[in-house]
């Protein structure tokens, strides 16, 4: 915005004053409610308060509501401790705001990293090594953990985060119109799709039933979704698309044709919609206007909200080649680099992770499985439905491939699904969006690690 | 107004000698010391950070690294020549200039023309096209990507309505940039407005009471005063306008992230992906230093032009 | 206009056909191309305020109403405004955007009107030299910067804090060029005369020229408070503690979080913007003036 040249009436005095005193009552409302210490800590290179624990996270829509009602046990039980919790936006944002953070030696103390972007952080060195013995102290002994989560997340045989949970893509559907659709067995189970035809033809009698859609999967304005799918199918084939941390695209065009033929015959037959977007697909889902929905399980708590009649399984195993496989990832606690290096603060960290783990039963109910195994193999566990029908995908979870460019709502994930989504959405062939795919990743594969 | 946080050193005044006031000069010292505050914030964050940036472009420095990196030489400035994504979002800013700057200034010297022409009731016109100028783009970004939603945004239902099938807005590669363009049109065509309206208002009545004995209508009017004679208001609103929309970077980080596919992504987004998201400030610096010569080049054109028409007047 | 009564006959009245018919349908198709104007202006002056009301709208609709797309709010409530003030820390942006935005307006009148005098009223060697460097300041984009400044801020240990926002925002070169051309067309009879009463520089900048220049005082002062407040990329990189975000940067941080709750996002929306609607119906003469100004500079 540019600053004018001089105006050629002035301002009366009165006027000034009257300006002034308004806005000095806007801003004084503003640091008066809105806690004056921390705003006005702004002015000063403020110390950390004694006590305080900061914990920065992504979990919008039902994840938020999960996890605030988390947090809030733990205020609750912990009075002593001043604890600050963000939810910061979802993707790239948020690592970039951990990582300036961390740089700027104001982190906080606890955070939220998805398995995959962990690695990168490790080796940016922003994350503080998790000594064994401490953290058996606080009763976070590798054991209690899946193991395949676990080790998952060692870098190196060195342990970097703590495992909350994997959240793999899922299938939800509307138990009504499957009902009326004929494809739900006696039981009131889905009976299974395992093969592509199969899915078509489900997709299409649930079609008959709503009148409009027969599923819908998020394909516009959004990426990780598409890759998401893509992912599962794909790897169900066996196929991999980067590889050697990153540095070669691997990809196999004939396996990924075959999937990317598949994904746009469900949009140009007109059984999914072509253009719809993140929260669009959910609205569908939700009003019962598409009988099938494909997403991360975590939106369990919106369609529970919503008070629709539905069930979840896991994505199904349409190409039984291979062994079964769907797109997943772990959310893990980690601790960024921080200036201040006293025990205490590390203690109250690691009882505040400790404490989220305790409550796996309320972050299960947000349709994740639990990496903590007393909750995991507890009857507890096995007795939800439908989080337990799908507990099984945490053992056949991909995690997308490791690389500095990689990982959840990475440039990895923005290029791939862009394209993945462009086809579903009919604006390029499965041709076309492999030669963009192999263009982008390759100039990826090519640059240099900047970390 | 308080100026008890700054006190520069003063010296104490010159006498004058009795007679005519003499002519003042060398007042170095006072003036360093009026200068003083300006100039040292100035050098410390402005100069200062540009020559940094400078030399940080031809080193491989990383955000999450201390210190220069590896010395590239004119590595990044190579690499930023031949990147396509580079020239890409060089296209797309370009291109976004070109949807919005006509609009820009033809809609709003109409608006003023009919506002002009109107006389009464200004007040309502200025509240409602001005309003949206003064409000951040973050807030801009929300109403507009709530109005852009598809299925149940208040665009694609009003098409509708009248029997027009929307395109996807922003999920559409074609439709995203332009859909940028209506709203980035909508948001600041105040400033504009004001402007015309204030150029319009010089002109003298006589003129057009001339021009209406004479047997000129109105279309002729306009053409044969009004436009000449607001003719530095247009270069001026031109050139704010072209230098804004290179510099665009709010709306598509908040609206589109650069998507769908890249299709929006401006060149200052660039920059900020790679230095702030590949963590690769030494490149980005590379590339802040290339688009700064595109911006002088467009500046230095401005001051021909208007050197030129102060040469014609 | 015309007045045919005097005119000398002319193309004018060959169109319309001879004396007497003439005065009333000029008169009548004056009229008739007013109306249109005025109808066209307000067609369009409705139709820009469409987002705005559209968004006060949602805003007082129950979130479950808003997947509706209509105008009608069945249920009224402020519900949503009420959620937002509870969840999102939106008070605290409010305290730093205007705590900012003050200094940086503070900042900017009192540095930029201090080297203006300098420029206007003293005569020293390297006059010319600091004239040049203050016009190269306006060519350089601030986004340009953002990388360097943001690796100074860190190694001055100021990340985190209103100071890292605001100071790079103060040293603004078209603000000295605003003073500048005040200071320029002020008339020298006060200032000569306090001079020969033995007033230092200084006391002259204070006592004299300074009050004069109250105009551009308050157009500087209100731009830089708005433009300050409008700042979305350096904040942004800034400031990652979210109790010090300023509105713009607060808004976009938590822009996904609200997911379908539409009438929560558009009462965040609403309640970002009342600040900024307050300063312009406040200062509104002040700003159209300003801006107004620079058709003169050309």
């Amino acid at each position: 915005m540019t600053v004018p040249n001089v105006p050629r009436a002035g301002v009366s005095r009165r006027g000034l004053l009257r300006g002034l005193t308004a806005a000095a009552g806007l801003g004084a409302a503003g640091v008066l409610s809105g806690c004056s210490t921390e705003v006005a800590s702004g002015l000063t290179r403020s110390r950390e308060v004694a006590g305080s624990l900061d914990y920065w996270n992504l979990f919008g829509g039902g994840d938020g509501v999960r996890m605030q009602q988390m947090i809030e046990t733990y205020r609750q039980q912990n009075p002593q401790v001043k604890l600050g919790a963000v939810t910061l936006a979802w993707g790239n944002p948020y690592y970039t705001k951990v990582s300036l953070a961390t740089v700027g030696d104001k982190p906080p103390d606890v955070a939220i990293s998805h398995l995959t972007r962990m690695k990168n952080l490790v080796e940016a060195d922003l994350l503080e090594e998790l000594d064994p013995a401490v953290l058996a102290r606080h009763g976070l002994a590798p054991e209690r953990f899946t193991q395949r989560t676990w080790e998952a997340g060692l870098v190196d045989g060195r342990i970097y985060c703590i495992p909350l949970d994997t959240h793999p893509f899922v299938m939800f559907y509307n138990t009504d119109v499957c009902k009326k659709a004929g494809l739900l067995d006696g039981d009131g189970t889905l009976t299974p799709l395992d093969s592509p035809e199969k899915f078509t033809d489900a997709m299409r009698r649930a079609k008959e039933v709503t009148g409009t859609y027969g599923g819908v999967v998020a394909t516009i304005s959004e990426t990780s979704t598409p890759w998401r799918i893509f992912q599962s199918l794909y790897s169900q084939l066996g196929g991999q698309v980067i590889a050697d941390q990153g540095k070669e695209v691997v990809i196999d065009d004939g396996k990924a044709t075959e999937v990317l033929t598949f994904l746009s015959s469900l949009t140009s037959s007109g059984v999914m919609p072509a253009t719809v977007d993140y929260q669009g697909a959910i609205a569908m889902f939700a009003e019962g206007q598409a009988g099938f929905y494909f997403q991360g399980e975590w939106e369990i708590s919106t369609f529970q909200t919503a008070k629709m009649p539905f069930s979840m399984t896991l994505f199904p195993h349409l190409y039984r080649e291979g062994p079964y496989a769907c797109q997943a990832d772990s959310h893990t606690f980690v601790l960024p680099r921080h200036p201040d290096n006293s025990p205490e603060r590390l203690d109250r960290s690691l009882g505040f992770v400790a404490s989220m783990l305790d409550q796996s039963k309320t972050w299960s109910e947000g349709g994740h499985v639990p990496s903590w195994r007393p909750f995991l193999e507890s009857n507890e566990y096995r007795q939800m439905r439908p989080q337990s029908n799908y507990a099984a995908a945490a053992e056949a979870a991909v995690y997308d491939a490791e690389g500095w460019y990689s990982g959840s709502g990475s440039n990895f994930e923005i290029v791939t699904g862009s394209a993945i989504g462009a086809v579903m959405a009919g604006q390029l062939t499965p041709a076309a969006a492999l030669g963009q795919m192999r263009t982008n990743l390759g100039d990826l594969a090519r640059t240099p690690s900047p970390i | 107004m308080s100026t008890e946080t700054v006190t520069p050193r003063t010296r104490p005044a010159e006498s004058p000698p009795t007679g005519p006031a003499p002519r003042p000069h060398g007042h170095g010292r006072q003036a360093t010391g009026f200068l003083a505050p300006f100039a040292f914030l100035y050098l410390a964050f402005i100069i200062g950070p540009a020559v940094y940036g400078l030399i940080m472009s031809f080193f491989n420095a990383s955000l999450v690294r201390p210190g220069l990196g590896g010395f590239a030489g004119f590595g990044n400035y190579a690499e930023a020549l031949q990147d396509a994504d580079f020239w890409s979002s060089l296209w797309h800013t370009v291109w976004f200039t070109i949807l919005t700057t006509p609009p820009l200034i033809a809609l709003a010297f109409v608006f003023a023309l009919l506002a002009d022409r109107v006389g009464r009731g200004r007040w309502f016109f200025r509240l409602a096209f001005f309003a949206p100028y003064i409000l951040p783009s973050a807030v801009i970004a929300l109403i507009w990507i709530f109005m852009y939603t598809p299925e149940l945004g208040l665009l694609e239902v009003g098409l509708a309505k009248i029997g027009i099938a929307a395109p996807a807005w922003l999920g559409d590669p074609t439709w995203a940039m332009p859909s940028l363009a209506i709203t980035t049109i909508w948001w600041t065509i105040g400033f504009n407005f004001i402007l015309y309206l204030a150029g319009l208002q010089d002109i003298p009545r006589e003129l057009y009471e001339a021009a209406a004995i004479d047997g000129a209508g109105p279309w002729q009017q306009i053409r044969r005063i009004t436009i000449p004679m607001l003719g530095r208001t247009t270069t001026l609103v031109a050139v704010l306008q072209v230098i804004a929309s290179l510099k665009v970077f709010d709306q598509m980080y908040l609206m589109t992230s650069g998507g769908p596919n890249f299709a929006t992504r401006s060149i200052l987004q660039y920059v900020y992906d790679q230095g702030f998201t590949n963590f690769r400030i030494g490149y980005a610096a590379a590339l802040s230093m290339l688009f700064f010569l595109v911006v002088l080049v467009v500046s230095a054109g401005w001051f021909a032009l208007v050197r030129r028409q102060e040469k014609e007047v | 206009m015309a007045n045919p009564t005097i005119a000398a006959p002319s193309a004018y009245q060959k169109d319309t056909g001879g004396a007497g018919v003439t005065l009333e349908k000029v008169e009548r198709r004056q009229k008739l191309f007013n109306r249109i104007c005025f109808g066209v202006l307000i067609a369009f002056a409705l139709l820009w305020l469409v987002p705005l009301a559209w968004a006060v709208d949602t805003a007082l609709k129950p979130n479950a109403e808003t997947t509706k797309t209509t105008w009608l709010i069945e249920n009224p409530t402020l519900d949503a405004f009420q959620r937002v003030l509870q969840d999102t820390a939106i008070l605290n942006w409010f305290g730093a955007s205007f705590i900012i935005s003050t200094m940086t307006a503070v900042g900017t009148v009192i540095t930029a009107s201090l080297a203006a005098f300098a420029l206007s009223r003293m005569r020293f060697r390297y006059r010319t030299l600091v004239f040049w460097l203050v016009l190269a300041g306006i060519m350089i984009p601030g986004q340009v910067l953002i990388v360097p400044q943001f690796r100074e801020m860190d190694a001055l240990g100021l990340l985190n804090t209103y100071w890292a926002v605001s100071l790079p925002q103060i040293p603004t070169a078209i603000a000295v060029f605003i003073f500048k051309q005040f200071f320029d067309g002020l008339p020298r009879d006060l200032e000569e005369a306090a001079r020969l009463d033995g007033a230092g520089w200084f006391r002259i900048y204070r006592r004299v020229v300074m009050p004069l220049a109250r105009p551009a005082v308050a157009a500087v002062a209100i731009f830089t408070f708005v433009a300050s407040w409008n700042e979305l990329l350096w904040p942004l990189l800034v400031l990652t503690n979210p109790d010090l975000m300023t509105v713009p940067v607060g808004l976009a941080t938590v822009q996904g979080a609200f997911g379908i709750r539409y009438a929560d996002t558009m009462a965040s929306a609403v309640l970002g913007a009342i600040p900024l609607v307050a300063v312009f119906l406040l200062f509104q003469r002040n700003i159209v003036e300003g801006i107004a100004g620079t058709g003169l500079k050309g």
